[in-house]
């Protein structure tokens, strides 16, 4: 029967036939449908985990991109106020004196009140004072409004984030001064603002005075090491091994090891770099050259295979092209093979950048998790990291730093965003160049 | 040279002949004619053949050009990774002529074309051996620079193979890595003659900056070959150039040869009979890796004297 030609096949045959294959239809539409519903879970399933996170980070960060800050008015006591070292003198104590005074509160022998007072005060209100006295001593004797931060307790009472049903000894602001905070308010003197500080400031112990420039500047200068160096090396590998190198043992050998390279943990480029860049050649530790030159280990076997990848989709025919029109090799690698796999070169680039700047784990290992106030301008000074500054702020004890944290992680995406955007925009523009 | 071919169709492209029984070669190698056979009794060519003494061991049957001889080969034998592709072909190529490699698919007439500009040079594991002389000067010699003998013989692809940058850019190329023309005013003289020699001026006089991958098929092989034409080869060699082009596509660059002629030596591999009958001049028919028979286009296809010829002409395999 299987063998028969069509013109054999009698009509029962031929029904029995349709049947069969109506039936297999119906079974290979359904496997098909059943397909794109697995395709259809998995991508949702990545959709709820990514919106999860996003909702996570955005709900715990999104506090810390306001801020709270108390306009007092300070007597500046010319017997309290050292004219010749103005940081030397206590404005914090000033201030917490004046504001009890003001508010008619008696306070004890030991200052238990003013110590209280002073512990809802940043002490940036001691450089606020201090700077404006440098500037115009003529405010000595006078009663100026300062506006200065809450200190980060008393910020995130202030913001919900304390509340009066915790037990007295499991919080650090005392009832009292909960009631102060409350009385301020009351009378108009706390105003809340953009946290501008969160941008413009490095690090610091201070969590209403800490901010993310100095790592955010930390990771540009390593970055720049980093392409400077990877991106080069890596492309110009990369072409060499495509495009020039024999196929050998030696270039095969070459070829497993990259690929090899491209998955030992980061963790191990750390340590290569620690004992490479830190104890052999001496250079400055936790700094962006050194940090800049381990992401560029790291980054480096990722572009090779991303560029020899580029290089492997140029179609054959424009090579045999060029080279009968009598391009020698190197013409026909720089001024057509190159070109049209750039858009794909770009993008590995790019996504290797963007992996380097997200990495934490080599940077623990070359000091780059100790707290560097400041904000960084040379490649040779120790600096922070955005990653290795989200570790520290997580491991804080300060509650203020959790907010702080979520905050600059949204920073560090952010960032990847618009790298990650970067890559898109010149893919395209390269597509389309001439 | 315009005559009726017996097919006409234009498909008769071998497939699966390079896998044939490796027997078959010798069962059907070996039968040529007697020398004292006239090869003018046209109509009783079927007949002959049967009656053919067989000799020993494959021969050659070749008449020779007219004319004088642009690229002489002899013993060339390809070889890719130690397996040959190409058994001891020697083959005269007359200047200013047209000269058509014929067979079925893997026969090894590729491969050949690729010996006379160097290209094998860039495939790895690829070793070619015997003497090519071009001008009675051997191109394999240490002295010759692969990039100067390309200069002098330009090539036509399979497949349209432009550049992806503009018609300008294209034809401007050769003459610009060769240093043959630094004067912008001097390249647009060049671009415009070579475009006008491809017959492709008129089609894109107005859009010379636009991209080279926006024209048809056939426009994109005429592109190329004014690119192959722009450096002034003495050789032009092309590879089947219209087996991915329509048949009004296909006329044009048949044309376009037929004019090319006056001032070029041109080979062309074809899997068209009809295209060889033609365009060609000279007609050269390949098998299994060997050269069959070679002699001018009219006789190998009105008489041919060797058994397979006649069979892969007639179509009986190929």
């Amino acid at each position: 029967m299987t063998d028969a030609t069509p013109d054999q096949i009698d009509g029962a045959a031929a029904k029995g036939r349709l049947d069969r294959l109506r039936a297999g239809l119906k079974r290979r539409h359904a496997k098909e449908t059943r397909f794109k519903w697995y395709g259809r879970l998995a991508i949702a399933a990545a959709m709820i985990f990514l919106a999860i996170l996003m909702v996570r980070i955005v709900a715990q960060g999104h506090t810390a991109f306001y801020t709270h800050t108390v306009t007092v008015p300070v007597y500046m006591d010319p017997a309290r106020v050292d004219r010749a070292y103005p940081q030397g003198s206590n404005f914090e104590q000033m201030a917490a004196e004046q504001q009890l005074k003001r508010w008619g509160i008696q306070d004890d022998a030991a200052g238990a009140a003013s110590r209280q007072m002073k512990a809802l005060f940043s002490s940036e209100l001691k450089f606020v004072a201090a700077d404006l006295v440098a500037k115009r001593s003529d405010v000595i004797g006078e009663t100026v409004p300062l506006a200065v931060p809450l200190s980060d307790e008393a910020d995130l009472y202030l913001k919900g984030e304390i509340s009066r049903d915790t037990p007295e000894d499991q919080r650090r602001l005392t009832d009292q001064q909960l009631a102060w905070l409350d009385r301020m308010q009351a009378e108009g003197v706390v105003g809340s603002h953009f946290n501008t500080a969160l941008f413009t400031n490095g690090d610091s112990t201070q969590p209403e005075m800490a901010g993310v420039l100095g790592a955010v500047v930390g990771s540009a200068l390593m970055l720049m090491v980093t392409a400077l160096i990877a991106i080069p090396l890596g492309v110009g590998a990369a072409v060499w091994l495509e495009e020039f190198a024999p196929k050998n043992k030696l270039t095969d050998i070459i070829e497993v090891n990259i690929n090899n390279l491209a998955a030992v943990p980061s963790i191990v480029y750390g340590l290569l770099g620690l004992a490479l860049f830190i104890n052999w050649m001496h250079l400055p530790r936790a700094s962006p050259i050194v940090g800049g030159l381990v992401l560029a280990l790291m980054a480096l076997p990722t572009l090779v295979i991303a560029t020899r990848s580029a290089l492997k989709a140029v179609p054959p025919s424009i090579r045999e092209a060029a080279l009968a029109m009598g391009a020698s090799k190197t013409q026909t690698v720089f001024s057509h093979v190159l070109p049209l796999a750039m858009p794909g070169v770009m993008t590995g680039a790019i996504i290797s950048m963007a992996h380097a700047l997200g990495e934490t784990a080599p940077l623990l290992l070359i000091g780059m998790v100790s707290f560097v106030p400041g904000v960084p301008h040379a490649i040779d000074q120790p600096v922070g990291a955005l990653p290795s500054l989200i570790y520290i702020w997580e491991n804080a004890s300060e509650r203020a730093f959790h907010e702080r944290t979520a905050a600059a992680i949204i920073v560090l995406l952010v960032f990847m965003i618009i790298m990650n955007t970067a890559a898109i925009i010149l893919r395209r523009r390269f597509e389309r160049r001439w | 040279m315009k005559f009726r071919i017996f097919r006409s169709a234009e498909d008769q492209t071998g497939a699966g002949v390079g896998a044939a029984d490796p027997t078959e070669s010798v069962r059907m190698g070996g039968q040529v004619l007697p020398e004292a056979t006239s090869p003018k009794a046209a109509s009783a060519v079927e007949a002959r053949l049967e009656d053919a003494t067989p000799v020993s061991g494959p021969t050659v049957v070749a008449t020779p050009p007219t004319g004088p001889i642009k690229i002489a080969a002899r013993d060339v034998s390809v070889f890719y990774d130690g397996k040959q592709a190409l058994y001891d072909v020697s083959l005269d190529i007359p200047d200013k002529t047209v000269t058509a490699l014929i067979g079925p698919s893997g026969c090894g007439k590729s491969t050949f074309l690729r010996t006379m500009n160097r290209m094998n040079d860039t495939i790895a594991g690829c070793k070619v051996t015997g003497r090519i002389a071009m001008d009675d000067e051997d191109i394999n010699d240490r002295s010759i620079d692969p990039v100067l003998l390309r200069a002098r013989v330009g090539m036509v692809f399979q497949r349209p193979n432009p550049f992806p940058k503009s018609i300008y850019e294209n034809v401007a190329y050769g003459p610009k890595i060769h240093g043959l023309v630094s004067a912008k005013s001097e390249m647009d003289g060049v671009v415009e003659s070579a475009l006008k020699r491809a017959g492709l001026w008129e089609e894109v006089a107005d859009r010379l900056q636009s991209s080279a991958m926006g024209l048809s098929g056939g426009q994109q092989q005429r592109l190329v070959i004014a690119r192959a034409i722009a450096v002034n080869p003495e050789v032009i060699l092309m590879d089947e150039p219209c087996s991915a082009l329509d048949p009004i596509a296909t006329a044009r660059i048949e044309e376009l040869i037929d004019e090319l002629r006056e001032r070029f030596c041109i080979v062309i591999v074809t899997h068209s009979m009809a295209q060889a009958a033609r365009v060609s001049q000279r007609t050269a028919f390949f098998h299994m890796g060997r050269l069959v028979e070679t002699g001018d286009t009219e006789d190998i296809f009105q008489n041919p004297r060797e058994r397979r010829t006649l069979d892969y002409i007639t179509g009986r395999f190929g």
